[in-house]
C-alpha cells in the first residue's frame, strides 16, 4: 500500500515538474534548459511570500505570474533568434539558467532557505500513515493535468497551439499569429514551472541550484512524451514506478538514475517514445 | 534539424594560409615558452595553469566533436572523470610503482575508450538525430557520477579519493608535462582537421545524408570519433589525477560537461585555438576572481555565454579572425589539387542480369497506398525517365531504390543483390548513386574536397595531410569541364550558383562510378543552357553501355529529348512503360496531364 | 496579348502582379510574371506540375519570399501585409498540399479559419449553404472524409469569411466528376456575387469552363494567355501541356 502511494505521489510530482517543459517543447520545439531556473524562481517566490508574512499558498499565483513574465522576456529576447538553431537554444537557455541562478544568489545568498510548510502532518489512509502534503500534491497534479487538458482541448489558445504543432505553415496561412501563440505558450510553460517550484518547497531544500537536479528528469520525461500530455502522464507513472521500485528493492542510487537511463533506452528503441501509443 | 552556422563553417573550412612547417614552428615556440614559464610564475599560478591546460585538452576534444563534427556533447566530462578515477583507484591500490603507473595509464585510456564505444553505439544509428546524441551525452555523466557514489570505499563515494601515490614530479614538472600534452594534442587535432580525413568530419556536420549516399558510413565515423576522443579525455583524467592528487565526483559530472561546452563556445567552436585559449583564460580568471567576486564572476560568464551563443556563434575567435581578415596581408588561398584521370573500375554486369529489377513493389504510409504492384527491369545503357503528376509516387519509388530500410513489400535487386534492409551507404556499395532534387553538397567544403569525399569510399582519406592530386573517372571530369567547375575547384561549394551546385552533385555521384544513377529532377530551377548540358552529360554516360540511369523529371520536352524509355506512374501504379514514341503518342498520358483521368 | 493590354491599373485590380520573381533558397521558380485579376473576374493559371503554379500562389500569400517585382492586393503592397492582415483584407486560400489538420475535427478545422469564435456561427451557416452534408459531420475527424469531401471542406472553409479574392490550388484534383460539378456550381455562384479568383488547375476543361481568362505557366514564365472563351483556347492550352 505504502509502495502504491509512493508510486502515485512520485509520478504526480514528476508530472507537476515536467508539464511546463512539455508545453514549451511541444509547441516551440525548443528544449528549455532554463526550466530548472524557473523552478528555482518559483521556490524563491515561496521564500519571499513567507518573508513578508503572507499565507504560504499565495506563493502559487505569485510564482505563476513572475514565471510567466520572465518567460515572456526570455522568449522575446533570447529564444526568438534561435528557432532555427535548436541545439544553440539548449545552450542559450542553459546560460540563462546560470544567470538567473547567480542573480538569486546575489539577492538571497547561496545558503539553504527555510520555507513554511504548506501542509504539515500525516493522514491515515487505508491503514497507513502517509504524508498529507504528498497526498495533496497528488490532488494538485490531477488538478493541473485537468486544467492543462481543458486548455489544450477546449480553448481557442489550445486549439491554435495544436494547430501550430501539427502544421505551422497551414496555421499561418489561415491567419493565425503563430509568433503570438509561441510567446503565450512559453509564458504559460515558464509559469507552470515556477508554480511547480513552489510545490517542491516542502519536499526539497531551497537553494539557488535546486532546479538543476530536477531538470534532467523532467527533460528525459518530456523527450519520451514528445508533445503529448497524455504520454507525459503515462511516462511519469511508468518511470516514477521504476524509480520507486528500484530505490526500494535494489538501491536508492540506481533508483536516482532510473528515469534517465530507462528513458534513453526507450528513445533508442522507439524515437517517438510513449507518444505513439 | 539543420543548423546554419555560417561563422563556424567559415572558420572550420578556413584554408591553410600558413606554410606547412608553420604549425610545427608555432608548437615548438609555444613548448619552449611554456617550458621556461614556471621560472617566472608563482606557485599558485603554476598550479592553476596546470589544471587549466589539462582542461584545455578536453576543450580540444569537445571542439572536434561539436565544432567540427557537429555533435554537441556534455559527455566528455564522464570520460575525463572515468580516466581520473581509474588512475586514482589503481594508484591507491598498487602505488606509483612502474607496474602501477603503467596499469593506471592503460586503464585510464582503455576504460573511457570502451565506454565511448558503448556511448557511440547508443548515440548513433541509422536515422538517429543530433538531439538524441546530446541527450545520451547528458545521461552518461549522470550515470557515471551515481556509480562513483555507489562505489563506497573503492571510489571514496561523495568525498572522492585523496592521498594516493602519484608520478614523481614537482609542480613545475606537472606544468611542463601538461603543456607538452596540450601542445601535442592541439597539434595533432590541427593536423587532423586540415587533412583530407578532417574534411570528412565537416562533411558529416554539414550533410550527414550526403555522406551516407556517397557510400561513407556516418555511424562508424561518429562512433570511432567518440571512442577515440573518450580515450584522449581519459588520458587527460590520468594527468589530472596525478597533478592534483585528488579526484572528486564533480570531475565526472554533467555540470563540468556543460562548463566545457561554455569554454569552447566562448573561445570559438570550430577553431581549436579559440577553445584552448578560451579555456585557459576563463579557468585561470575564475581561480583568481572567484575569491573576490564569486557570484558576480559566474554571472558575468553566464551573460557572456548567452550573448555569444545568440550574437556571435563563432565565439571570440571568430571576432579575432574577422579583424585579421580585414588586413589584406599574407593571404594566399589554399591551392586546389591537380585533377587527374583514372581508369574506370566498374565491373560490367553480366549482360543477362538486369542492373535493376523490381518485382511487385508496394508501399503504404498507414492506410494510404503510395505504390502498388510495380514491376520494372532496367539494363545497362538505358536512360529511363519516370514521369507522372504530383503524388504519383515517383519520389517514393526513388527512395525505395536507394534506401533498403524503407518499409516496402515486394523485391528490389541491384545486379542480382536484394537491397531490402540495407542502409543507403551499403546500397551505394552495390553501385547505386543518387542525386537529390535539392542539390545536396557540402556547403563548407571546396569543390575539390566535395569530389574527394565522393571518392573516399573507394580511395580512402589521409588523416595527416592533403593529397596533391585528385583522381576522378573520365565521366566526372567531363561533367566538370562541361560546366566549368574545373576552374572553380578551390571555391567553397556554398558560393556556387544553383546550377553549379546541381552540376557538382552530379559530378560527385558520377565520381562514385555507379552502375545505376538515380536522379530526382536534376534540372529543376536550371537555365535552358544548363539543362542542355546536363542532358548531354546523361546521354554520354549511358551511351557507353555500362551504366543505366533513372530520371524523375517534370519537363517533358527534356524527357523526350534524352530518354531511351519512359515509364509513367499514376496514382501509385505503373500505367505505361515504353519507348519515347509510344508514350508520347499515347492518349492516356495526354488525359493524365490534362486532368480528368481519375480512378 | 500585348504587354500594355495586360497591365491593368494596380489600384483597381483585386490582385496585380508586376514582373514577379520568387523561389526557394538559391532556386528561382517564378520568373518575371505579370498578371492581374479584375474585381469579379476568374483567371485560370494552367501548366504541368513543377512549373511554378503553387509557388506563384504562395508568393501572393507571402509564404514564399518575393525576389523581384511587386504584388498589390486590393491596392495594398504585399510587403506590408501579415497573414492575419491578408485574411482581414478578404483573401481566401484553398491550398493543395496538406490543406487540412487531418487529426482535428471538422469543427476545429473551421474554427481555426475564423479569427474569433463569435464569427463562427455565421460563418458555418454560410458553409452549410454551400455544402449541407458537412452539417451533421462537424464532430468527425477531417482525415476521415473522402478525397472529394475534403476538397469541399477546403473550398467551404476558404469561403466562410466572405472573401473578396480567392486563391485556389487544384481544387478538382482527384475529385469524381459529379463532385467537380458541385464545386463548379459553388464557384460560379460566388463569382456572381462579385468574388475574384485566381484558379490554379491541371484539369483544363474544368478551368476553362470556369474562367474568364487563362494564362499558361511553363518553367516559371507565362508562355501563353488569352480569353478562356476563345474558340481555340483549349487547343492552345493542350499544345503547351502535351508531351
Amino acid at each position: 500500500m505504502l509502495l502504491i502511494l509512493d508510486i502515485l505521489t512520485t509520478a504526480a510530482i514528476l508530472f507537476i515538474v515536467s508539464i511546463g517543459l512539455l508545453a514549451i517543447f511541444g509547441v516551440l520545439k525548443i528544449i528549455n534548459f532554463a526550466h530548472g531556473a524557473w523552478l528555482t524562481v518559483g521556490a524563491y517566490c515561496a521564500v519571499v511570500t513567507a518573508k513578508i508574512g503572507l499565507n504560504p499558498w499565495l506563493a502559487l499565483p505569485l510564482a505563476f505570474v513572475v514565471g510567466a513574465a520572465l518567460g515572456g522576456l526570455a522568449e522575446h529576447f533570447l529564444i526568438r533568434p534561435l528557432y532555427r538553431r535548436p541545439l544553440d537554444a539548449i545552450l542559450a537557455t542553459w546560460g540563462l539558467g546560470i544567470v538567473v541562478g547567480q542573480l538569486i544568489t546575489l539577492a538571497f545568498g547561496r545558503d539553504v532557505q527555510l520555507t513554511p510548510n504548506l501542509l504539515a502532518g500525516t493522514v491515515e489512509i487505508l491503514g497507513v500513515d502517509y504524508s498529507a502534503y504528498r497526498l495533496v500534491a497528488l490532488g494538485i497534479a490531477l488538478a493541473i493535468g485537468t486544467l492543462f487538458a481543458l486548455t489544450v482541448e477546449r480553448t481557442r489558445l489550445g486549439l491554435s497551439a495544436r494547430a501550430v504543432i501539427m502544421n505551422e505553415t497551414l496555421a499561418r496561412s489561415l491567419g493565425i499569429d503563430t509568433g503570438r501563440v509561441r510567446l503565450i505558450v512559453f509564458m504559460i510553460g515558464a509559469g507552470f514551472a515556477a508554480l511547480a517550484g513552489v510545490l517542491l518547497t516542502p519536499l526539497t531544500s531551497v537553494d539557488p541550484n535546486m532546479g538543476v537536479s530536477w531538470l534532467i528528469g523532467a527533460f528525459m520525461l518530456v523527450m519520451v512524451a514528445d508533445a503529448s500530455y497524455r504520454a507525459l502522464a503515462a511516462a511519469c507513472l511508468v518511470f516514477g514506478a521504476a524509480q520507486v521500485l528500484i530505490s526500494t528493492f535494489v538501491s536508492p542510487i540506481l533508483g536516482s538514475v532510473a528515469i534517465a537511463v530507462l528513458a534513453a533506452l526507450v528513445l533508442r528503441i522507439s524515437p517517438k517514445g510513449f507518444s505513439r501509443a | 534539424m539543420l543548423e546554419t552556422l555560417p561563422a563556424t563553417g567559415r572558420a572550420a573550412a578556413a584554408p591553410g594560409r600558413l606554410s606547412r612547417a608553420a604549425p610545427f614552428v608555432a608548437a615548438a615556440v609555444a613548448a619552449l615558452a611554456l617550458w621556461i614559464a614556471p621560472l617566472f610564475l608563482d606557485t599558485f599560478a603554476v598550479n592553476v595553469l596546470t589544471r587549466s591546460m589539462i582542461y584545455a585538452v578536453l576543450a580540444v576534444t569537445v571542439d572536434l566533436l561539436w565544432g567540427f563534427a557537429g555533435i554537441l556533447t556534455f559527455g566528455q566530462a564522464a570520460f575525463f572523470g572515468g580516466g581520473a578515477y581509474a588512475a586514482a583507484m589503481i594508484l591507491s591500490a598498487y602505488g606509483a610503482t612502474p607496474m602501477g603507473i603503467a596499469l593506471a595509464l592503460a586503464t585510464a585510456i582503455a576504460a573511457p575508450a570502451l565506454l565511448g564505444l558503448v556511448v557511440g553505439w547508443l548515440s548513433f544509428y541509422h536515422r538517429s538525430t543530433p538531439l538524441y546524441a546530446s541527450v545520451i551525452s547528458l545521461v552518461v555523466p549522470i550515470v557515471v557520477v551515481q556509480l562513483i557514489y555507489a562505489g563506497g570505499a573503492w571510489t571514496g563515494s561523495s568525498s572522492g579519493l585523496v592521498g594516493f601515490d602519484v608520478l614523481p614530479f614537482e609542480i613545475e614538472g606537472y606544468f611542463r608535462l601538461a603543456a607538452l600534452v596540450l601542445i601535442t594534442v592541439t597539434l595533432a587535432a590541427w593536423i587532423l582537421v586540415r587533412s583530407d580525413a578532417g574534411r570528412a568530419l565537416v562533411a558529416l556536420r554539414d550533410n550527414e545524408a550526403r555522406c551516407a549516399y556517397l557510400g561513407l558510413n556516418p555511424r562508424r565515423l561518429q562512433i570511432v570519433l567518440t571512442a577515440a576522443l573518450a580515450a584522449v579525455a581519459g588520458f587527460a583524467g590520468f594527468l589530472f589525477a596525478n597533478a592534483s592528487g585528488v579526484v572528486a565526483p564533480e570531475n565526472a559530472g554533467f555540470l563540468f560537461g556543460t562548463e566545457l561546452v561554455i569554454w569552447v563556445a566562448l573561445g570559438g567552436r570550430g577553431t581549436l585555438l579559440g577553445p584552448v585559449l578560451g579555456t585557459i583564460a576563463i579557468d585561470y580568471l575564475s581561480a583568481n576572481l572567484s575569491g573576490d567576486l564569486p557570484f558576480l564572476w559566474r554571472l558575468l560568464l553566464g551573460t557572456a555565454f548567452v550573448a555569444i551563443i545568440i550574437l556571435l556563434p563563432g565565439g571570440l575567435a571568430d571576432l579575432v579572425l574577422r579583424l585579421w581578415r580585414a588586413f589584406p596581408i599574407g593571404r594566399s588561398g589554399h591551392a586546389a589539387p591537380a585533377i587527374a584521370e583514372r581508369e574506370a573500375e566498374t565491373e560490367p554486369v553480366a549482360a543477362d542480369t538486369p542492373i535493376l529489377q523490381v518485382r511487385g513493389l508496394a508501399k503504404a504510409y498507414g492506410s494510404l497506398t503510395v505504390l502498388e504492384a510495380i514491376d520494372l527491369e532496367i539494363r545497362a545503357g538505358e536512360l529511363v525517365s519516370l514521369v507522372g503528376p504530383n503524388g504519383a509516387g515517383k519520389t517514393t519509388l526513388m527512395r525505395c531504390l536507394s534506401d533498403g530500410t524503407e518499409p516496402f513489400t515486394g523485391s528490389i535487386a541491384i545486379a542480382g543483390t536484394a537491397l531490402a534492409g540495407l542502409t543507403p551507404n551499403r546500397i551505394v556499395g552495390l553501385g547505386v548513386g543518387r542525386k537529390f532534387q535539392v542539390a545536396s553538397v557540402f556547403e563548407s567544403l571546396s569543390v575539390a574536397d566535395c569530389l574527394r569525399l565522393a571518392r573516399a569510399s573507394r580511395d580512402g582519406l589521409s588523416p595527416v595531410g592533403r593529397a596533391a592530386t585528385l583522381s576522378l573517372p573520365q565521366a566526372a571530369l567531363d561533367v566538370l569541364r562541361m560546366t566549368g567547375l574545373d576552374h572553380r575547384l578551390d571555391q567553397p561549394a556554398r558560393l556556387l550558383s544553383h546550377g553549379q551546385k546541381q552540376a557538382l552533385e552530379l559530378a560527385m555521384v558520377v565520381a562514385l562510378e555507379p552502375r545505376l544513377i538515380l536522379l530526382d529532377e536534376p534540372t529543376a530551377g536550371l537555365t535552358k543552357a544548363e539543362r542542355a548540358t546536363i542532358g548531354r552529360v546523361l546521354k554520354g554516360l549511358t551511351a557507353g553501355g555500362r551504366i543505366a540511369a533513372v530520371l524523375v523529371e517534370h519537363d517533358l520536352d527534356f524527357v523526350r529529348e534524352i530518354s531511351s524509355r519512359i515509364v509513367v506512374l499514376h496514382q501509385g501504379r505503373l500505367v505505361l512503360d515504353g519507348t519515347v514514341e509510344a508514350v508520347v503518342g499515347s492518349e492516356l498520358v495526354r488525359t493524365i496531364y490534362a486532368g480528368g483521368a481519375h480512378g | 496579348m500585348a504587354e500594355a493590354a495586360r497591365r491593368i491599373d494596380a489600384a483597381g485590380a483585386a490582385l496585380a502582379l508586376e514582373a514577379v520573381s520568387s523561389g526557394y533558397g538559391a532556386v528561382s521558380i517564378v520568373k518575371d510574371v505579370s498578371l492581374s485579376v479584375a474585381p469579379g473576374e476568374i483567371v485560370a493559371l494552367l501548366g504541368k506540375n513543377g512549373m511554378g503554379k503553387t509557388t506563384l500562389l504562395k508568393t501572393v500569400l507571402g509564404m514564399v519570399a518575393l525576389r523581384g517585382g511587386g504584388i498589390t492586393i486590393a491596392g495594398q503592397a504585399l510587403e506590408t501585409l501579415s497573414p492575419a492582415r491578408l485574411v482581414a483584407l478578404g483573401v481566401g486560400y484553398a491550398p493543395q498540399e496538406q490543406p487540412l489538420f487531418q487529426d482535428l475535427s471538422i469543427r476545429d478545422n473551421l474554427r481555426l479559419a475564423v479569427p474569433s469564435d463569435r464569427l463562427l456561427l455565421e460563418a458555418l451557416e454560410r458553409l452549410f449553404g454551400h455544402f449541407p452534408f458537412l452539417k451533421d459531420r462537424l464532430a468527425q475527424r477531417a482525415g476521415t472524409l473522402s478525397g472529394g469531401e475534403q476538397k469541399m471542406l477546403i473550398l467551404g472553409r476558404a469561403l466562410m469569411l466572405r472573401p473578396r479574392l480567392l486563391l485556389i490550388d487544384e481544387i478538382s484534383e482527384g475529385v469524381q466528376p459529379s463532385m467537380v460539378e458541385r464545386l463548379r456550381t459553388v464557384l460560379l455562384a460566388e463569382r456572381a456575387a462579385g468574388l475574384s479568383m485566381l484558379v490554379v488547375e491541371q484539369h483544363v476543361a474544368f478551368a476553362l469552363g470556369l474562367a474568364d481568362r487563362y494564362a499558361v505557366l511553363k518553367l516559371g514564365e507565362i508562355v501563353d494567355s488569352g480569353s478562356a472563351k476563345a474558340p481555340d483556347a483549349q487547343a492552345r492550352v493542350f499544345d503547351h501541356l502535351a508531351v
